[in-house]
């Protein structure tokens, strides 16, 4: 029976990496412009479709609380990632409504939350805890043969969180926090003595090519979160380890052979962030950044060129963002999704929006 | 929506707010705090001059002082900000849990090289905090791979060192605290200080109560109860020394004082404290034939520290649900979530 089950659900797998079904795109699932998982009124988790207003399309449930999302750049195959320290990921087919693969960590690995395609979509990455050395990994999986673990490499340090592909290369940003953690104790940090986060470019072959590391000063900035302009320049936020009064500044911008810039922050908006940053992006045209601060219940925005604050959003427990139709589209815990600057435009809903809201490319 | 009014009244009289908020804030400095790290300052120098006296790891008195010190340090515990956070203090006081064991593996290192930097303090001070504090001190006090070398003379100098720097560190958080932030804390929203308003004084305290009682229910219980099918009775804190239980119930005890200090201006809240922390520490006590927690193997005997754990739970959502919004502090899903 047992195989009876493998055989078929191999044979799915197959036939459609060799093509045997029609091909589908994602215009067939609705055409969904962002993901975001959610927990539900019940306590159980989701995760959401959403169309251009941020308001759902389609919806699948998930085993347990969900973290980030990666969309496959054209199959309508969204993968959802369990919280950290989950050691799952649910390969969604968007048009069907089904689930058509499980990745499952291998031994001594958990899943941080966040991965990236290759370019051409036969490749899916994850950033990965190989818990009992206390490093980071890059897990790869075939996209084109069912999603099968094909191999790792070294994220370049320790608590890789956040990963994106910048735009027309094989090469990935990886966000390493720093921060060592073990599942057997929890979330418990267990290296903010010694822990050191960097921002490593290391190509889809595992060839690391720069790090950059920040200054003693700023050691316990742990870079979690990034995205990533058409032109390759890559923004970060940080969540602050040390003394709150003591936070520098959260959000910085660096390219590949570039140095390191810091966004600038009046003091009682930088205050107000509360030393942790759950989201960054940047808006369509690429001039402006979001970061998003749901310990502060707000949002900031800032201009690119000179790094300089440019305005502030309140929104209770605010953390989703993404590039919008005009400039940014935002989700919160209290249910609100839709555009940053008029988030009550649209009823809440009756549920929590976690961490992130992923936009289609 | 009846949270949302209780932070409105803090803010439409913020006069009034300031004035509850300055007192709440000194009596826990002053009541809570100083003393709290003062007796660790003590504690750890008496540690220090008894191994002075004898630094053989069977002596009764050492292990006396060794307990003295780790008792005073359990009802700091929770107090992890300003002074305690300056350069790795507290770790350096106690480097737990430690899931890949470095605390063994960096004593032995040591022991193998005879790792000079035993005799010169600062040298110690640099090294991993792992070597350090009061968990690496029971190690050598109580893990016969240890205790049992004690003809050799770098067990005692090992003793000794740890012994000094705890002293040291202990006495350099307590003089920072009397010296410098105990006034931040209480001149809170005045000029100068780095705390804004006399209520982020406050929320510094509810997150020190909640963290506190966060370590207490998922480490010092969920570390050894493990899961129903694997239980890990060995991963009980300070188990070698025997002193599991009794950290759950000093931290209950100390975490209960600031409960109902932080929680005095909203008395029903504080009744609810009142009453938690009394079943917690009534129920402990069903345990106390159990010291280091090894009935999670059985059981009936798991029941009862799950029982424990449950009521500590229960504190938990009281501070999450009523404490913090009262405090102003939302309980947002992502605000909470830490990723």
């Amino acid at each position: 029976m047992e195989t009876e089950l493998y055989s078929r659900r191999s044979f799915l797998a197959s036939s459609t990496a060799a093509g045997l079904m029609p091909t589908l795109t994602w215009a067939d699932a609705g055409a969904p412009h962002y993901l975001s998982a959610a927990r539900m009124p019940d306590g159980s988790h989701r995760l959401f479709g959403l169309d251009s207003h941020v308001q759902p399309v389609f919806s699948v449930p998930l085993p347990e609380r969900g973290h980030a999302a990666a969309l496959h750049p054209d199959r309508p195959e969204a993968v959802a990632f369990a919280r950290r320290p989950g050691t799952f990921a649910l390969i969604g087919d968007c048009a069907r409504g089904l689930q058509i693969a499980t990745l499952a960590a291998p031994a001594e690995r958990h899943f941080y939350g966040h991965g990236a395609f290759s370019a051409d979509g036969r490749r899916l990455f994850t950033t990965e805890n190989a818990y009992e050395i206390g490093e980071g990994r890059i897990g790869i999986w075939a996209a084109d043969q069912g999603y099968r673990r094909t191999g790792e490499f070294y994220s370049g340090g320790v608590g890789p969180h956040d990963m994106v592909r910048l735009p027309g290369t094989n090469i990935l940003a990886v966000a390493n926090g720093g921060i060592d953690t073990h599942p057997e104790t929890g979330r418990e940090k267990l290296n903010l003595p010694t822990m050191q986060p960097n921002l490593t470019y290391v190509t889809t072959a595992g060839e690391l090519l720069e790090q950059v590391t920040l200054s003693p000063a700023m050691r316990l900035n742990s870079i979690r979160h990034l995205a990533v302009r058409s032109d390759a320049l890559v923004a970060f936020g940080c969540q602050w380890q040390g003394d709150l009064r003591a936070a520098p500044s959260l959000l910085g911008t660096h390219r590949l052979g570039g140095g390191v810039r810091f966004a600038e922050h009046p003091a009682e908006d930088h205050a107000r962030l509360e030393g942790y940053v759950g989201s960054v992006a940047f808006s369509g045209d690429g001039s402006t950044l979001c970061i998003s601060a749901p310990r502060g219940d707000a949002a900031q925005l800032f201009d690119v060129s000179s790094m300089s604050f440019v305005a502030k959003i309140t929104s209770q427990d605010i953390c989703g963002i993404a590039q919008g139709p005009t400039d940014f589209v935002a989700t919160t815990g209290f249910g609100y999704a839709g555009d940053l600057h008029k988030l009550d435009a649209f009823e809440p809903q009756n549920l929590a929006w976690d961490n992130h809201l992923v936009k289609r490319r | 929506m009846r949270y949302a009014w209780i932070f409105m009244v803090v803010l439409t009289f913020p006069g009034r707010a300031v004035a509850l908020a300055d007192h709440t804030v000194d009596r826990i400095v002053i009541e809570h705090v100083l003393p709290g790290y003062e007796a660790l300052a003590t504690a750890t120098r008496e540690l220090y001059t008894t191994a002075n006296a004898d630094c053989t790891p069977s002596f009764r008195p050492l292990r006396d002082a060794y307990h003295a010190a780790f008792d005073a340090w359990v009802m700091v515990s929770h107090l992890r900000f300003g002074p305690s956070e300056v350069d790795s203090r507290a770790f350096a006081i106690a480097f737990w849990p430690d899931p890949r064991g470095k605390t063994p593996k960096t004593l032995r290192r040591m022991l193998a090289d005879r790792d000079p930097s035993v005799s010169d303090p600062s040298a110690f001070a640099t090294l991993s905090v792992a070597g350090r504090g009061l968990y690496a001190l029971e190690r050598v006090l109580f893990d016969p791979e240890f205790s049992e070398r004690e003809e050799e003379p770098f067990i005692c100098k090992l003793v000794m060192a740890i012994a000094h720097d705890l002293a040291a560190t202990s006495a350099q958080i307590s003089s920072d605290w009397r010296d410098r932030y105990a006034d931040q804390m209480i001149r809170a929203g005045r000029h100068g200080s780095i705390y804004r308003a006399p209520l982020e004084a406050q929320q510094e305290f509810l997150k020190a109560l909640s963290t506190g009682l966060q370590f207490t229910s998922e480490l010092r219980l969920g570390r050894p109860l493990g899961t129903f099918e694997r239980p890990r009775p060995k991963r009980a804190e300070a188990r070698l020394s025997g002193r599991s239980l009794r950290n759950v119930q000093l931290a209950l005890v100390a975490l209960q004082s600031l409960a109902l200090k932080l929680s005095k201006d909203h008395p029903d809240i504080a009744a609810g404290f009142d009453a938690g922390f009394a079943t917690a520490i009534e129920v402990s006590h069903d345990l106390d034939h159990d010291p280091v927690f090894k009935s999670v193997s059985d059981p009936q005997g798991r029941l009862k520290v799950e029982v424990l754990q449950q009521r500590i739970d229960d504190i938990r959502s009281l501070t999450q649900n009523r404490l913090g919004p009262a405090l102003g502090v939302g309980e947002g899903f992502n605000a909470l979530d830490g990723d």
